[in-house]
């Protein structure tokens, strides 16, 4: 009775056993250890069984996609299905035009919706909110048109293929680094969240800039960069949609409803002109502009009203 | 097999985890000590394990709230005192599970936003762990040389992080069902 295992020994060992077989997979060595461990004790099943739940929790909070995308899929890819993935590829090879095209991909997002998707060569893409990325892998390059919106980077290293983001004239190459980029009208956002990249434009004269971990820069089609963002902070900041958030350090009211807006078909509207410019802080689900408008009916003190598909923030002044 | 056992761990990551902090809050309320509270809980998910199906129970947190009232009114059976307040609360208990449950639907959806927010509040190598396995899909190995720490080091840190937000989850789950519960005990103890 004294020496009987803690629940807490318990719950780390079965959270251990999780990581494991999601590591391994479940082949047959680890399978009878498990169902060993199992036995030992009537509460283990009951902490295996949660941790397991908590572990697909983890999932979809992670891969907060969307049905659609289910049938490229956004669940964690072993390293074993990735080379069968290549290997598919591979199989599915065309000749285009005399140049060798392993694979063509499009990838698309509704409004509010985050997408993530494995690449075949190790790489992984996060898509944010109605955008849509086209990924066509060549022998030399890899490259990814963002033709829409903005998605974040994770690339794989290959120094035989650098990784190449088209976004309109805006080029964007890294070897092996994690940057995104946001389609503007006559330009992209790009923010490097590790190693290095160049930007550069197509058409321009001007040779490639480099932007390193921590810093982001406006590059438009003339290939002029201007820096954008001070802080390594801010950079991951502005990259909270990846995890469905997004986080106001001092932020206008106006910028703050034109980044919901992006993420809602309910539109937040500022009826008061007054307030457009108050600065904000705070993280906040990017689906939630009811809890958003309350939290700013609450701190600026204005009324907040539902009309049709709008938000209203504040009461037009009479003029 | 697995795909049942598949379902039946979806089945208590949406219907059953989200409760499991109302439930846990009512064991306090009922002076039931800390590690034992810990000892059932882990005991009614194990009570879970052997279900056959799970779709055709109707109320999943009036089911559970059922299971771990069970258990501890066997354990109370075999204890030698009974203390009042228990006795009293595990009757308030059977009113309350009898209940529909309007917040179920999104109970599932809160703890979905609620994950997303923990991550995020992990310890830096904790997290990055995490972002690393959960949505890259990278190896554990590739986690090691990328972070610069050794592969037990990572294991060790999933199991960390996995630790602390199970505690987080479990301690401020359902609010909305916790105070429900409150009431439905002051009406019992007044009547």
């Amino acid at each position: 009775m004294t020496d009987r295992e803690t629940a807490e020994d318990i719950e780390a060992e079965a959270a251990r056993w999780v990581w494991r077989l999601d590591r391994d997979g479940r082949v047959p060595e680890l399978e009878v250890q498990l169902e060993a461990w199992l036995a030992g004790d009537a509460r283990r099943r009951g902490a295996f069984l949660k941790a397991e739940s908590v572990w697909t929790l983890l999932d979809r909070a992670g891969a907060a996609a969307s049905p659609s995308s289910s049938a490229k899929s956004a669940r964690p890819v072993s390293r074993r299905v990735l080379l069968a993935g290549a290997g598919g590829a591979i199989a599915a090879a065309l000749v285009a035009g005399g140049v060798l095209i392993l694979r063509e991909d499009r990838f698309s997002t509704g409004i509010g919706e985050v997408r993530r998707v494995p690449l075949e060569d190790g790489s992984a893409v996060a898509i944010n909110t109605a955008s849509a990325v086209e990924v066509a892998f060549q022998r030399t390059q890899r490259t990814v048109r963002l033709r829409d919106g903005e998605a974040w980077f994770q690339v794989a290293k290959d120094v035989r293929r650098p990784f190449v983001v088209e976004a309109g004239a805006v080029r964007v190459r890294a070897v092996g680094t994690a940057f995104s980029v946001r389609r503007r009208a006559n330009g992209a956002d790009v923010l490097v969240t590790e190693g290095v990249v160049e930007v550069w434009a197509e058409g321009a004269s001007r040779a490639p800039s480099r932007l390193r971990a921590g810093q982001g820069a406006f590059v438009d089609a003339s290939a002029v960069v201007r820096p954008a963002v001070a802080a390594p902070e801010a950079v991951d900041r502005k990259l909270e949609w990846r995890y469905g958030k997004i986080d106001l350090a001092g932020e206008t009211l106006s910028e703050a409803v034109a980044d919901f807006n992006r993420y809602n078909e309910r539109k937040l509207v500022i009826a008061d002109p007054g307030i457009a410019d108050e600065r904000l802080y705070g993280a906040f689900n990017t689906g939630g502009p009811d809890a958003f408008a309350a939290a700013v009916g609450a701190s600026l003190g204005v009324e907040v009203e539902v009309r049709g598909g709008e938000i209203i923030l504040g009461r037009r002044r009479a003029s | 097999m697995t795909s049942d056992r598949e379902h039946i761990v979806k089945w208590v990551a949406n219907e059953v985890m989200p409760h499991e902090a109302g439930v846990r809050a009512w064991l306090r309320r009922a002076r039931v000590p800390a590690d034992e509270i810990d000892d059932l809980m882990q005991e009614a998910y194990a009570k879970l394990v052997g279900l056959q199906r799970v779709d055709q129970i109707e109320s999943p947190d009036g089911y559970f709230f059922q299971v771990v009232r069970n258990l501890l009114t066997d354990k109370l059976r075999r204890a030698k005192v009974v203390r009042i307040e228990t006795a009293t609360e595990i009757d308030a208990l059977s009113v309350c599970s009898d209940e529909p449950s309007p917040e179920q639907a999104t109970a599932a959806r809160r703890e979905l936003s609620r994950v997303q927010a923990l991550i995020q509040a992990l310890p830096e190598r904790c997290r990055r762990v995490f972002e690393l396995r959960k949505v890259l899909g990278v190896p554990q190995r590739e986690i090691a040389r990328r972070l610069g720490i050794s592969e037990s080091a990572v294991e060790n840190e999933a199991v960390k992080g996995m630790r602390l937000i199970m505690r987080a989850l479990q301690e401020e789950g359902a609010e909305v069902r916790g105070d429900r519960m409150r009431k439905t005990n002051d009406r019992s103890r007044n009547g």
